[in-house]
C-alpha cells in the first residue's frame, strides 16, 4: 500500500443502510491523489448525470489526502465534494477542523454517503463499526450545543439550523472550522443527516518515517521564518488584508460599487489584535495558527476571517468591527456562508435602494441584520428568499448587473476592478465566484508582496493558469491553501525590495512570462523531471516522504491540471457552458474609478487565451488530447467493486 | 505635506499609524522613516511593500519616485491571508 493512505473508503447508503467498504484501484489514488483531486473524480464517477442536488440521489464525500493526520504541517484538511444546490456545479469546500485526522484513525481514506435517511439521523463511525443513531434531540440545535452534545474525542462534522433549512449555502462545521461555500451544509440536511462523528486508533503508515520528520521539521521552520506565514498571519490573522486591499482598491465596499472603505482601519486584522484578540488559534497541527480567539459579552469565541470582515462591514458598509464578530459568531452557530451572507445583504441592500425589493436593511445601518441571519437561517419571512442567495433574488426582483455571482456563486471578498486576473479568475472557478479556485492572482497583482500591473490584461491568463494549477495540486495533496505563500521565499522578497533592476526581471517573469507559462503548462509531466526546491513548494517533498512515491514538479504540474481539467467535464456534463465563464456587468462594464478607464475587468480579452492554454476548444470544452495527456478518462465508472458490504446497525 | 500610514507589523514597529512628512521622494521619506523608527523598523523596510496613493512604487520610478503635497503613501510588510 502507499504509505499515508488508509487503504478504504467508506460508502453508506441511509437509505437501506448498506455499509460498503472498498479498496480505490492504486492508479485512482497516484492520479487524484486526495481531497480535492480524489473528490472531484469520486463525484464524477458516483453521481448520476442531471441529479438534483438536494435529492437523495446526491453524493455528499469527504475525502483527506495521505498527510491528513500524517504529522505534516498545515495539513490536517480535508475536503468536501457534492454538486452545490446553489449552483449546479461541482462543489468542493475545504475544512481545516480535525475530522480528517479521526476519520483516518478510524482506518479510512474517504467516506461517501448516498440516500436520505427517513428521519434526522447522524452516523457514526467507531473503526469498523459503523451505526446510524437518531438524532431527534440534536435536530434544531445549533452547531456548537451539536457538537457538545455528540461523544467526546471524535472527529464531527456538524450542520446548524440552516443546513437542516436547506438554505442553498448552509457550511458545515467541524470544531470551529467552517466547510463554508456552496451549500454543502443544505446537501447534509437533505439527507436528514445533522452530524457525522468518527473515531478510531489507527495510525498513519509514513514510508520513510525519518526523512519525513526530519522534512516536516524544517518545512516548521521554514513557515515561521517566512515574514508572512511567520509573522503577519500569525501576529494579525487573514483580516490583514482588509488594509491592503483597501489601498489598492480591492476591497469590496457598498455592494462592490467601490474598491475602498474610509473606515477600512476600523475593521482591519490590527485593530482585530489590538483590541479583540485572546490567543491564537488555528487548524490542529499548524505552526502559523491564523485563527482569532476574541473577547464578546464576556465569551471567548473565534474571531472573523477576512472574507468575513470584507463582506460583512465594508460591503454593507459596516465599520463596527464587534457587530462583525457577532453576525460571524451567529452565522457559524447557525451554520451559514459568510461569504455568501454578506453578498446577499449587500444585494439587498441596494435593491432596496433602487426600489426592487421593500425591506429595512440599508447600507451602513447594523440594526435588523442579527434578525435577518436568523430570518434566513430559519427561512422566516422574506428570510425564505434570502436563503436561496443573490442569483436567485436578482433574476426575480431584478438587478443583474449588480448580483455579485458568477454561476450562483456569490464573489469571495477581492473587487477584481484592482486586479483584473483576479476577475478572470472568478469566471473560470469550477464552484462559481471562488477566489481560491480562480488561483488567487490578486496575490501577484495588488495584495501580495510581489505584483505586476493589476490593471492589464497582458500575461494574466497565463499567471492564473500558473496560480490555479500550482493550488490545486496543493491542495489535493491535502495541504492548506495558506502553504503557497511560501512560493515567494525570504530570499525573493529580500531581492526584489533592495534592486529594481531584480524586481523588474522577476514581475517580468510573472507578467510577460505569463504566457510562456501558460504554454509550459500544457507540457505532459515528463517535461519537467525535478523535484521543485524546498524552500518554494516544501508539501512535496513532505508528499513524497509520506507515500513513498516519486513525485515531481512535472507530476505536481500535471495534478493541478488534472483537477482543473476533472472539474470542468463534471461541469460541461451537468450542462454548463463557457456562457456560464462571465462575471456581473458591474465588474466588466462600471468603472470602479472615473479617472482609471481600466478600473473594470476585460474578461473578453483574457478568457479565450485561458481556454487555450488549458488545452481547451474555443467554446471552453477539453480537446480529447488534452485529456488523455492528462489521463483522465471520461467514462464514468464505480471505482471498485464493493469488498464488503453490510447493514448499519442503527441506533433507539 | 504627505500623508505616510504604516500598517501591521511596520506600525507595531514604529509605534504608531501614521506621520506627516515634506519628504519630496520616496527616498527622502525612507530615511526620514527609518531615521525616526530605528534599527527594528528598518530591517523590516528590507521586504516592504511601499504604494504611493494604492501604486506600488515597482510600477512608478521606486524610491526616485516624488511625492506631492496631498499624496498618500502607504508601507506594508508582506502579507498573507485570504
Ligand atoms: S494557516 Fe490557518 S487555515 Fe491554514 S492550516 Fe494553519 S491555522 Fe488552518
Amino acid at each position: 500500500m502507499i504509505g499515508g493512505y488508509m487503504g478504504k473508503v467508506l460508502e453508506v447508503d441511509l437509505n437501506s443502510k448498506q455499509v460498503k467498504k472498498y479498496a480505490l484501484p492504486h492508479h485512482m489514488l497516484e492520479l487524484y491523489v486526495g481531497n480535492k483531486g480524489l473528490g472531484a473524480r469520486l463525484l464524477y464517477d458516483l453521481l448520476p448525470p442531471a441529479t438534483d442536488p438536494l435529492s437523495e440521489k446526491n453524493v455528499f464525500i469527504v475525502t483527506t489526502a495521505p498527510l491528513t493526520g500524517s504529522g505534516a504541517p498545515s495539513s490536517n484538511r480535508f475536503n468536501i465534494t457534492t454538486k452545490s444546490p446553489l449552483t449546479g456545479t461541482i462543489v468542493n469546500s475545504n475544512c481545516g477542523g480535525d475530522f480528517g485526522i479521526h476519520l483516518k484513525k478510524a482506518g479510512y481514506d474517504a467516506l461517501i454517503i448516498t440516500g436520505k435517511a427517513d428521519r434526522p439521523v447522524y452516523l457514526n463511525i467507531d473503526g469498523e463499526n459503523v451505526s446510524i443513531e437518531d438524532a431527534a434531540e440534536l435536530w434544531g440545535l445549533d452547531t456548537q450545543k451539536t457538537q457538545e452534545k455528540l461523544p467526546p474525542k471524535t472527529g464531527k462534522i456538524v450542520i446548524g439550523p440552516a443546513g437542516e433549512n436547506l438554505v442553498k449555502y448552509a457550511s458545515v462545521i467541524s470544531e470551529e472550522r467552517v466547510a463554508g461555500r456552496g451549500g454543502v451544509g443544505a446537501v447534509m440536511g437533505s439527507k436528514n443527516l445533522k452530524a457525522v462523528v468518527a473515531r478510531g486508533d489507527q495510525k498513519v503508515r509514513v514510508a520513510h518515517e525519518e526523512k519525513f520528520k526530519e522534512i516536516c521539521k524544517k518545512w516548521r521552520e521554514l513557515a515561521r521564518q517566512h515574514p508572512a506565514t511567520g509573522e503577519e498571519l500569525p501576529r494579525y490573522g487573514t483580516a490583514v488584508f482588509v488594509n491592503k486591499c483597501n489601498a489598492t482598491f480591492t476591497l469590496p465596499t457598498r455592494n462592490y460599487r467601490y474598491g475602498t472603505f474610509s473606515e477600512a482601519d476600523a475593521v482591519s486584522g490590527e485593530t482585530l489584535a489590538e483590541k479583540y484578540l485572546v490567543k491564537n488559534i488555528g487548524c490542529r497541527g499548524c505552526p502559523i495558527a491564523c485563527g482569532r480567539l476574541v473577547e464578546f459579552k464576556g465569551k471567548k469565541i473565534k474571531g472573523p476571517e477576512y472574507e468575513t470582515v470584507g463582506l460583512l462591514g465594508p460591503n454593507i458598509m459596516n465599520a463596527d468591527l464587534m457587530a462583525i464578530i457577532e453576525f460571524n459568531y451567529l452565522a457559524d452557530l447557525l451554520g451559514l456562508d459568510t461569504i455568501s451572507l454578506g453578498n446577499t445583504l449587500g444585494f439587498v441592500m441596494e435593491a432596496g435602494e433602487k426600489g426592487l425589493i421593500k425591506t429595512n436593511l440599508a447600507f451602513g445601518k447594523i440594526d435588523g441584520i442579527s434578525q435577518a441571519i436568523e430570518d434566513i437561517a430559519y427561512r422566516r419571512g422574506f428570510g425564505d428568499e434570502m436563503a436561496e442567495g443573490v442569483r436567485y433574488l436578482s433574476q426575480k426582483y431584478g438587478g443583474e448587473e449588480f448580483a455579485i455571482h458568477v454561476k450562483g456563486l456569490e464573489i469571495a471578498s477581492y473587487e477584481p476592478r484592482g486586479a483584473v486576473g483576479q476577475g478572470l479568475g472568478y469566471a473560470i472557478a469550477s464552484r462559481g465566484g471562488c477566489h481560491i479556485g480562480g488561483g488567487y492572482a490578486i496575490y501577484l497583482e495588488a495584495n501580495g508582496p510581489i505584483t505586476v500591473d493589476p490593471l492589464t490584461p497582458l500575461g494574466k491568463p497565463g499567471l492564473v493558469v500558473l496560480n490555479q494549477t500550482t493550488m490545486e495540486a496543493v491542495s489535493s495533496l491535502g495541504c492548506c491553501i495558506f502553504t503557497v505563500y511560501m512560493f515567494l521565499p525570504r530570499q525573493l522578497l529580500e531581492l526584489n525590495a533592495r534592486s529594481p533592476f531584480a524586481s523588474k526581471l522577476i514581475r517580468g517573469t510573472f507578467l510577460y512570462g505569463g504566457n510562456l507559462i501558460g504554454r509550459a503548462l500544457s507540457l505532459p509531466a515528463w517535461t519537467l523531471p525535478v523535484k521543485p526546491p524546498f524552500i518554494m513548494l516544501p508539501q512535496v517533498w513532505a508528499h513524497v516522504y509520506c507515500t513513498g512515491q516519486r513525485f515531481t514538479l512535472g507530476r505536481l504540474m500535471e495534478l493541478g491540471k488534472r483537477v482543473v481539467n476533472m472539474d470542468r467535464i463534471f461541469n460541461l456534463r451537468e450542462g454548463l457552458t463557457a456562457r456560464d465563464d462571465t462575471l456581473p456587468a458591474r465588474l466588466t462594464e462600471e468603472l470602479q474609478r472615473s479617472e482609471e478607464p481600466n478600473s473594470r475587468v476585460p474578461l473578453d480579452k483574457m478568457l479565450p487565451k485561458y481556454y487555450h492554454f488549458r488545452g481547451w476548444s474555443r467554446d471552453g470544452v477539453p480537446k480529447a488530447k488534452t485529456l488523455r495527456t492528462l489521463r483522465i478518462d471520461p467514462q464514468q465508472s464505480h471505482p471498485a467493486a464493493a469488498v464488503s458490504s453490510e447493514s448499519a446497525t442503527t441506533g433507539s | 505635506m504627505v500623508e505616510v500610514r504604516l500598517y501591521a507589523s511596520m506600525r507595531a514597529a514604529a509605534g504608531e499609524k501614521r506621520f506627516f512628512t515634506d519628504a519630496s521622494s520616496v527616498k527622502e521619506l525612507l530615511q526620514q522613516a527609518e531615521g525616526r523608527y530605528g534599527k527594528e523598523f528598518a530591517a523590516r523596510l528590507k521586504v516592504a511593500t511601499i504604494l504611493v496613493n494604492g501604486k506600488n512604487i515597482a510600477h512608478l520610478k521606486w524610491r526616485r519616485t516624488r511625492l506631492q503635497d496631498g499624496d498618500v503613501v502607504s508601507i506594508f510588510p508582506p502579507l498573507a491571508g485570504g
